[in-house]
């Protein structure tokens, strides 16, 4: 029976796989046609939101970088809302309210911290444009975001838009390495399967527009997410893009919309980091387990493999990895992996350095290190996750509650 | 470099502006005010089993990684192997062990075959050997014999010629006293009778000319036999010629029938020795034992260990709490190649047997020789 039951596990593992890589490269290179077809002489009202929580001067880079923007300064705000952050972000808020007058910048603070999601749901109160573009306050963003991202919207049944993310220190150490080429891959390849047909399960809250309407109807659900009475205030660009899709709305990530974000450049962070991914991914599959029922002839049958098949992926792996060590514990001083990975990160970093050179990386090599990131990731963050859901630790943010000195800006 | 300090405090939005009218998804409910008694419930049990998943994790891992480090530098564990009957090891070594057997008892009877013709052989040479100098004694003798005779006769047969040579003019002059008896008797000189007579006497004389004539032949013949080497001599040279060629193929045969009796005896003596080991063999033991036996294998880098007498341990969770449950019993030299019972590798080592006190050790993961692990 044991045996069956691994190979169908590696089965399931393979076809994840082969779909989501082979079936990206197949669609990215001989079906362009997939892609949206973009409207720029769309330009409706936008509203950027911009939750922050202890971010110090990196928020003021990051209204910058909008301030940058080359969509039509009269169509778009920005609404920083801070989530009484223990740093001296909210005051480099300001200071960038009074810098860029450019644009139209307004601020507000929460009377308590409530977490990312109804930050964004509090800013939303300040809005009354078409397009709400929810963005990271540590992101830096390109010029033609917001445009690239609004004009995604002359599809009239879209709902949802992601931007790429990249990584703006991909040279700090091994950890931002392998993050530089994990984060490529994602939106190059892994999630293209998921763009054809417009069902993107997860687009990044680095970057993330939705139709206003859309996201007020969705609002109450945001406030409302709890688990078993906790409020639930991680994971919410993964819930809203859920929720989009659930609404029979399509998503997409528009890889022209680029924004750079600054990864863990430690693996404690980096460990926090992925067990909250990891906490919204069983999470989000329980909730579509849950609702999956309701929903299934509504949704395409790729939308549901997506929905379901990928957030298996987590707990398949940690499967297969235990059964690897209980019945072959030296498989993983084998160095095929090493040599796979070594493998990837040549062709990549070749990939990278052509196509965004920004993200080029000096040590590609250094991507064999995701072996053993790999065996921590599938062994660790599996099981934390599923005992520790009742956890509202956003863990990447945590500061002492004290008021830093405010530096100079530039 | 300008501080934000002295930046005047923006307000935040006091009261935002009014949002649409909205209405809630059917699957979604407002948030309880408190938390209901079943999310109270439920989330005591889901921390309860969480942590007790988290601990048990925690405590997997870190004896996952201390069995794999204790095994790769441990060197006193051996692998308890139970044999069954119907083991494919013990049935495979029983038909090879039956097969030997079976061509032991084959070579057997060939070697006694090949012994007896190797006898019979060699009694055959013996004769052929015994008969060539007879026959050599024969010629010679012969020879001598036809040396002494031959030249008489060749003395003889001279002598012969000349007497019959004197013979054939007496007969020349008999022709004269024929014609002259006729002449007496047409004369009727002489009577018909006496006439008959005399050329009757006449007629002898000329008939032992003709025998004469006839010996004297034979006699040529015989000298010719007695003084040169004849189609005769020549058969007996070849009959001895034959003799000699019969005694060097018996002499090839039994050099290899000796050859292949040797052979023949080695392998048996290989055989004997292949099935002596055999029988020390566990699977030997296993197969014909009247009772359980208890096996182990014991990896190279613990043979040191492995002595008979040594005491064996066993513990609970591989590891700890152990306990005395036998002795070695016996140690197989023969290499066994099994798979490490934690690292599931391939590793090359030999056998023991075990004498068990508490046979139920013999389905342990592992045991341990000569002392405690961990010292308890």
């Amino acid at each position: 029976m044991a045996p069956v039951l691994l190979w169908l596990v590696m089965l399931l593992c393979l076809l994840i796989s082969v779909v989501k890589y082979l079936m990206g490269i197949i669609l990215k290179w001989s079906f362009p046609s997939a892609n949206i077809r973009k409207d720029y002489s769309l330009q409706p009202t936008v509203s950027v939101l911009l939750p922050c929580y202890n971010e110090g001067k990196t928020v003021y880079e990051t209204i910058e970088s909008i301030s940058r923007s080359n969509y039509p300064n009269h169509l778009f705000e920005v609404i920083a809302q801070d989530d009484c952050s223990v740093d001296d972000s909210y005051r480099w808020i300001q200071k960038a309210q009074q810098d860029f007058t450019n644009i139209r910048i307004r601020s507000g603070r929460n009377p308590v911290n409530c977490g990312k999601a109804r930050t964004v749901c509090n800013a939303l109160q300040h809005s009354t444009s078409e397009i709400i573009i929810s963005i990271d306050s540590d992101c830096i963003f390109h010029p033609n975001a917001i445009r690239e991202l609004t004009a995604c919207f002359s599809e009239p049944n879209l709902g949802s838009v992601g931007g790429r993310v990249g990584v703006r220190n991909p040279n700090d150490g091994i950890v931002t390495t392998i993050q530089t080429i994990i984060y490529y891959t994602a939106f190059q390849l892994y999630k293209i399967p998921e763009n054809w047909t417009r069902s993107i399960c997860c687009i990044s809250g680095c970057l993330f527009a939705i139709r206003r309407q859309l996201l007020l109807e969705i609002e109450p659900a945001i406030r409302a997410r709890n688990w078993f009475g906790i409020p639930v205030n991680q994971g919410e660009d993964r819930f809203l893009t859920h929720q989009t899709l659930l609404r029979g709305y399509g998503t997409y990530i528009d890889n022209d919309a680029l924004c750079w974000t600054t990864v863990p450049n430690t693996l404690s962070v980096l460990f926090k980091q992925q067990l909250r991914w990891r906490r919204s991914i069983v999470r989000d599959l329980f909730y579509t387990l849950r609702t999956l029922p309701r929903h299934v002839f509504k949704l395409h049958p790729n939308t549901v493999f997506h929905l379901v098949l990928i957030p298996l992926g987590a707990i398949v792996a940690l499967l297969v990895v235990l059964t690897m060590l209980f019945t072959d514990p030296l498989a993983w001083v084998s160095p095929t992996p090493l040599i796979g990975y070594l493998g990837v990160a040549a062709i990549f970093t070749w990939v990278i350095s052509k196509y965004s050179v920004k993200e080029t990386l000096s040590h590609p090599l250094a991507f064999g290190a995701y072996v053993g990131w790999s065996l921590v990731s599938v062994l660790f963050l599996t099981p934390l996750a599923l005992c520790t859901m009742d956890s509202a630790d956003w863990g990447t943010r945590a500061k002492s509650q004290q008021e830093v000195e405010l530096g100079n800006p530039q | 470099m300008a501080t934000l300090n002295n930046l005047p405090e923006t307000q935040p939005e006091a009261t935002p502006q009014q949002a649409p009218e909205r209405v809630l998804a059917p699957d979604i409910k407002p948030i309880p005010k408190g938390q209901s008694l079943l999310h109270r419930t439920v989330l005591t049990v889901y921390r309860v089993f969480a942590i007790l998943a988290l601990y048990a994790v925690l405590i997997g891992i870190v004896s996952y990684a201390f069995i794999m480090g204790f095994y790769a530098v441990n060197t006193t564990w051996a692998a308890p192997v139970i044999l069954s009957d119907s083991d494919e090891k013990s049935l495979d070594f029983l038909e090879k062990l039956v097969t030997s057997r079976q061509t032991l008892e084959d070579l057997k009877v060939d070697v006694t075959r090949q012994q007896s013709s190797l006898s019979e052989m060699t009694k055959h040479r013996g004769s052929l050997i015994s008969l060539d100098p007879e026959l050599q004694h024969a010629i010679d003798r012969e020879r001598a014999h036809d040396k002494v005779t031959g030249p008489e006769l060749v003395t003889l047969d001279s002598q012969k010629i000349k007497d019959n040579t004197t013979t054939q003019q007496v007969l020349q002059e008999l022709e004269q006293t024929e014609a002259q008896i006729r002449k007496d008797l047409a004369a009727g000189l002489i009577t018909k009778a006496d006439a008959d007579t005399q050329l009757a006497a006449l007629n002898q004389s000329r008939d032992a000319y003709t025998d004469s004539k006839i010996a004297e032949v034979l006699l040529t013949d015989t000298v010719l036999d007695k003084t040169t080497r004849g189609t005769k001599s020549l058969d007996v040279l070849e009959k001895q010629a034959e003799l000699r060629s019969e005694i060097a193929q018996i002499d090839v045969a039994i050099n290899i029938a000796a050859k292949q009796l040797e052979e023949d005896n080695r392998q048996v003596e290989r055989l004997r020795d292949a099935i002596a080991t055999a029988k020390q063999s566990p699977y030997y033991l296993n197969a014909n034992g009247s009772k359980r036996l208890y096996f182990g294998f014991v990896p190279y880098d613990n043979q040191a260990d492995a002595k008979v007498g040594a005491p064996i341990y066993d513990c609970y969770l591989n590891v700890i709490l152990c306990r005395k449950v036998g002795i070695v019993k016996q140690i197989f030299l023969g290499e066994q190649i099994v798979t490490h019972p934690i690292f599931k590798t391939q590793v090359r080592g030999l056998t023991i047997q075990m004498d068990l006190s508490h046979p139920e050790s013999a389905k342990s993961k592992t045991v341990f020789l000569g002392h405690k692990p961990l010292l308890f």
